[in-house]
């Protein structure tokens, strides 16, 4: 990897990197802490109600009625809507940089005009956005860990557990950011870019939903990237989803190919 | 050797026109001048040769090597100024040069220190400060400081002040004497003029004119003026076939000469002649004269 063009694609997305790290440190910090207390004051008879139950499905993706116990607490931190906002902006904002946010800028011709195959220039982005995505997560774990060591009586989940939720995780912001820099390889408008991927996630978070209550939508939820990240099944079971996180990982890997090959054959200047 | 060698290269936009069969030849240590409009082809053309566009048919070849292909060996020994050059607005100077030396793999900001002390840019303001002209002076810069064996400007002086434009010209002319060779493109008609050694006329994505400037002149005659005594312009005197007017009142002639001085001189004897000027045409009218006879032409 070209260790100049890293570094410059670093310091890009520096910024979007440290403001969403540090939204979803806290709001991972403030869920681990207040969920003990939550989980106090939700007494069994919550539990049995069908509106109770309703919302929390909606909220885990899942129908998680017969097992309302602190592992539906601890998921709710790693699915809750203000969390998957944070992973999926990162997501997408950092992977419609390059080449659409270049090119809209007006820097692509300088960028290029350095001796640098479009390979070299792809893979230093491709590590840029990998390096901000593995700092996002961990510090989103980190906050989980303090939240929780600071609660009054914290929910314990094995760390491992919570390790294969971060990867899923992760599989989860492939896919995001595999489909975001495919959509930018083929624009030459970041703001156009970021539309597009901001509707698709829309459109797969809303169908995951919906597809809770409404058989039509259940039949098409495979469409839905949200069906492949149930962190309350692996926190309950401690099971690796292979197939959800092969999945997610395959598409992802797929769609930033893709992207590499069409960035490597289209005409790029400043427009 | 041919450093640039463009053969019926086309690129087009769609059904959009950028360049057509556009063949050139830029030897290696020349200074050489590529005039047109805006709109012509210019920057189409550059992108082409630094490997952004690739071409729709013909070929272009940097140093031998393909345009598209090898964009990357070509571009390690180019550098490029953009015609509409916008720089990463976190950077300082220091940055842009810390940046580009990191990925050409070498060190370049003692070199870029003496370039931005010659040019007058404080290397440590971010380029969001910077005047555009300020701009323009670190992309020179960033062009200057590895040395490159070929320097392409588009459009350099846009905003630079007339003592800086100075400046920069007998830098190039300087670079060019080491042996560099120079791609400067441009409208304006008096710095390629003041500047270059050759020059390319390219006009609605066509090479219209390509020759050295003072063949370029010769082939297109001398501009003659003839101020008649008395109004004798106008009384009967006809103009030899050699003689090409544009202005004709009973005072004044004034229009182009084909062919050697002698024969003018010769039909003018014991007419009744105020005054004389012959001269070879500057840039400005060759450039004129060029676009009339395109667009009269079927």
């Amino acid at each position: 990897m070209n260790r100049g063009l890293f570094l410059k694609a670093a310091r890009e997305h520096w910024p979007a990197t440290l403001s969403f790290g540090a939204a979803i440190f806290l709001v991972e910090t403030v869920h681990a802490y207040v969920m003990p207390s939550i989980q106090a004051q939700f007494g069994a008879q919550w539990a049995q109600l069908k509106l109770i139950q309703s919302v929390v499905q909606a909220m885990l993706g899942t129908d998680a009625s017969g097992g309302m116990g602190p592992e539906m607490f601890l998921s709710i931190a790693w699915v809750h809507p203000v969390v998957l906002a944070i992973v999926w902006a990162h997501a997408i904002v950092c992977s419609t940089r390059m080449p659409a946010g270049e090119v809209d800028r007006g820097t692509m011709d300088v960028l290029l005009g350095l001796p640098v195959s479009r390979r070299e220039v792809f893979v230093a982005e491709t590590g840029a956005v990998g390096s901000g995505a593995l700092c996002v997560l961990t510090l989103a774990w980190i906050g989980n860990r303090i939240g929780g060591s600071i609660a009054s009586a914290p929910l314990h989940a094995p760390a491992s557990r919570v390790g294969i939720v971060l990867l899923n995780l992760l599989c989860l912001y492939l896919a995001v950011g595999g489909f975001g820099v495919f959509v930018s390889a083929l624009s030459d408008r970041r703001g156009k870019a970021m539309a597009v991927v901001f509707i698709a996630v829309l459109a797969s978070f809303l169908l995951n939903y919906l597809a809770q209550f409404w058989e039509p939508a259940k039949r098409v939820s495979f469409l839905s990237l949200m069906t492949y990240y149930r962190p309350f099944f692996i926190l309950r079971g401690g099971s690796w989803p292979a197939a959800d996180m092969a999945i997610l990982a395959g598409m992802g890997s797929a769609a930033w190919l893709a992207a590499g090959v069409v960035f490597s054959k289209r005409d790029l200047s400043t427009v | 050797m041919s450093l640039i060698a463009l053969q019926a290269l086309t690129r087009r936009y769609g059904s959009r026109r950028g360049v057509e069969e556009v063949s050139l030849s830029v030897p290696e240590g020349s200074l050489f001048g590529f005039l047109g409009p805006n709109g012509a082809g210019k920057t189409t053309t550059i992108r082409v040769l630094l490997g952004f566009l690739r071409p729709t048919s013909g070929s272009a070849r940097v140093f031998g090597l393909d345009c598209w292909r090898e964009s990357p060996r070509i571009k390690a020994d180019v550098g490029y100024l953009p015609g509409d050059l916008r720089l990463y607005p976190w950077m300082t100077g220091r940055d842009a040069l810390r940046t580009s030396g990191a990925v050409r793999r070498c060190d370049l900001m003692r070199r870029g220190a003496e370039l931005a002390e010659e040019f007058g840019l404080d290397l440590h303001v971010k380029v969001r400060s910077l005047s555009r002209g300020m701009r323009q002076k670190l992309g020179l810069i960033l062009a200057l400081a590895h040395a490159p064996r070929l320097l392409v400007l588009d459009e350099p002086t846009s905003s630079l002040d007339p003592l800086v434009q100075e400046q920069l010209r007998d830098r190039l002319r300087r670079l060019s004497a080491a042996g560099h060779t120079v791609f400067f493109s441009s409208h304006t008609l008096s710095e390629v003029e003041s500047l270059c050694d050759r020059v390319a006329i390219v006009r609605a994505g066509r090479i219209i004119a390509d020759s050295k400037l003072d063949d370029l002149r010769r082939a297109t005659g001398h501009e003659v003026t003839i101020r008649w005594k008395d109004g004798a312009g106008a009384s009967g005197n006809a103009p030899p076939e050699f003689l090409r007017l544009s202005r004709t009142d009973a005072a004044t002639w004034s229009g182009t000469l084909e062919g050697p001085v002698s024969r003018l001189v010769d039909w003018l004897a014991g007419k009744p002649v105020d005054d004389l000027a012959i001269g070879r045409p500057d840039l400005e009218s060759l450039f004129r004269r060029y676009y009339e006879e395109e667009r009269s032409a079927p």
